[in-house]
């Protein structure tokens, strides 16, 4: 995003808008007017036509090319996106696992949501955490937006020209068999300490025949604290799989 | 791995919120798949007036409501959010969804405990459960919990940090009123997955002399 200054009128309305912080006030040719960090902007549309805060229709979206392009794709839930087809920033994992099976019992899939709650994250970090799970083994979703982003799926290493750039929040996405997820949680508390960032954590997982969850009791031993709420999937999808 | 999973707060204020996501699948796409997907729309209006916010990724930013019930009736879906605060109203909810067998998955998001006596209560078996392990990383840089609870009810963090404490600083000096300023924050998030009832009640709990 950026900010026509001979429109502004330094009103200092969209400043609170903008999730990262990026807008600030500035003195040019002898008035105070906002302008935004282009390091620090996600372009998420925020101070634009999300909020249509601006009272003399200052703030602009330029034209964004590749890769700061990214950054819209990863932090406008409004924006399609080009590898997926579809708006968000994820892919359908568990919310029609009825229908695909997609993960099947035994199996897990991890989430770590980069950047989430409201922070944002470099690429750089992104990188960091998915060459230290490389490293584990892991083998990354191929159909989640990030893995378009790296230069290699199997050591998470990120391509050269996206590293500068910086999103509201990207996912890293895998499975994993369930008996290898303990492991993947130790190692997974090391990782954090590495970054310049929060990210949320969460796992899937099939609900039990009783009803229970299966993840709980691997990651209380792995010294996580579950939430008391979840997403679930209550099993109204028509399947295109055969239970094993 | 959602926009409406990680949602803070204690168990107390988590009882009167949940977000309910129906979606199809791009592997099981039929002809008629939109017109089953308008089909939920259409038993969601049954329940308009049990709904505290609704959306499907097409939000009008042009002024007015954000979402038209009546327009999204009429409107393809790549998905479709509802925000349900009271259990028994969205119990009667997925009843109709569920006798309609639509084929399409739903997904909803609150405690779990909540959720699984629900689907008992219908005869439903839970399929498959996207479970929180909370925050990691650099957790000082987050905000206190007060103003977490309101801003992870948009996971898409479109609503800033930075304008909570706005609203709440008008709310304090009088210029606003919390409902007003729920609504202006649940005007941010595309989904319509902002609980604007929970937030005028965090906002006035915060806000309280």
């Amino acid at each position: 995003m950026k900010i026509d200054k001979e429109k502004c009128i330094g009103c200092e309305e969209c400043h609170p808008y903008c999730p990262v912080e990026a807008i600030a006030t500035v003195e040019w040719e002898g008035k105070a007017v906002s302008e935004i960090d282009q390091d620090l902007c996600v372009e998420c549309e925020c101070c634009h036509d999300r909020s249509a805060v601006c009272p003399v229709d200052a703030i602009f979206m330029p034209v964004l090319e590749w890769p700061r392009s990214l950054r819209a794709h990863f932090s406008d839930p409004n924006v399609v996106h080009p590898m997926t087809k579809g708006k968000g920033r994820g892919t359908e994992e568990m919310k029609t696992n009825d229908i695909t099976g997609r993960y099947r019992r035994g199996q897990v899939g991890v989430g770590i949501e980069m950047g989430r709650p409201g922070i944002g994250t470099s690429v750089r970090d992104l990188e960091i955490v998915a060459m230290a799970l490389a490293r584990l083994g892991v083998e990354f979703e191929p159909l989640n937006p990030v893995a378009d982003l790296m230069a290699d799926l199997k050591t998470g290493k990120f391509k050269e020209e996206v590293l500068g750039e910086r999103v509201l929040s990207a996912i890293i996405e895998f499975k994993v068999e369930t008996d290898r997820l303990k492991g993947i949680l130790l190692a997974i508390k090391e990782i954090a300490k590495q970054i310049h960032t929060v990210f949320s954590l969460d796992l899937i997982s099939r609900v039990n025949p009783d009803g229970t969850i299966a993840t709980t009791g691997i990651a209380l031993e792995a010294g996580y604290s579950p939430r008391p709420n979840t997403k679930t999937n209550v099993g109204l999808g028509r399947p295109l799989f055969e239970e094993a | 791995m959602t926009h409406s999973l990680h949602r803070r707060g204690a168990a107390e204020d988590l009882c009167d919120d949940f977000v309910v996501v129906v979606k199809y699948s791009r592997q099981a796409m039929a002809a008629d798949t939109q017109d089953r997907m308008r089909r939920i729309w259409e038993i969601f209006s049954h329940h308009e007036g049990n709904l505290e916010n609704f959306g499907n990724h097409h939000p009008n930013w042009k002024g007015g409501p954000l979402y038209s019930m009546a327009e999204l009736k009429k409107m393809d879906s790549p998905i479709i959010h509802a925000v349900f605060k009271d259990r028994e109203k969205l119990k009667a909810c997925l009843k109709e969804i569920r006798e309609n067998d639509l084929g399409l998955s739903v997904v909803v998001s609150g405690l779990y405990d909540e959720t699984a006596t629900l689907c008992g209560e219908l005869g439903i078996k839970p399929h498959t459960v996207n479970q929180s392990l909370g925050i990691h990383g650099k957790t000082e840089l987050l905000p206190e919990e007060g103003i977490l609870e309101l801003h992870t009810m948009c996971g898409h963090a479109m609503v800033s940090i930075n304008l909570i404490r706005d609203m709440i600083r008008k709310i304090n000096a009088g210029r606003v009123t919390c409902k007003d300023a729920a609504k202006k924050l649940s005007r941010m998030c595309d989904c319509g997955i902002f609980n604007p009832d929970r937030a005028e009640k965090l906002l006035s709990r915060m806000t309280a002399k």
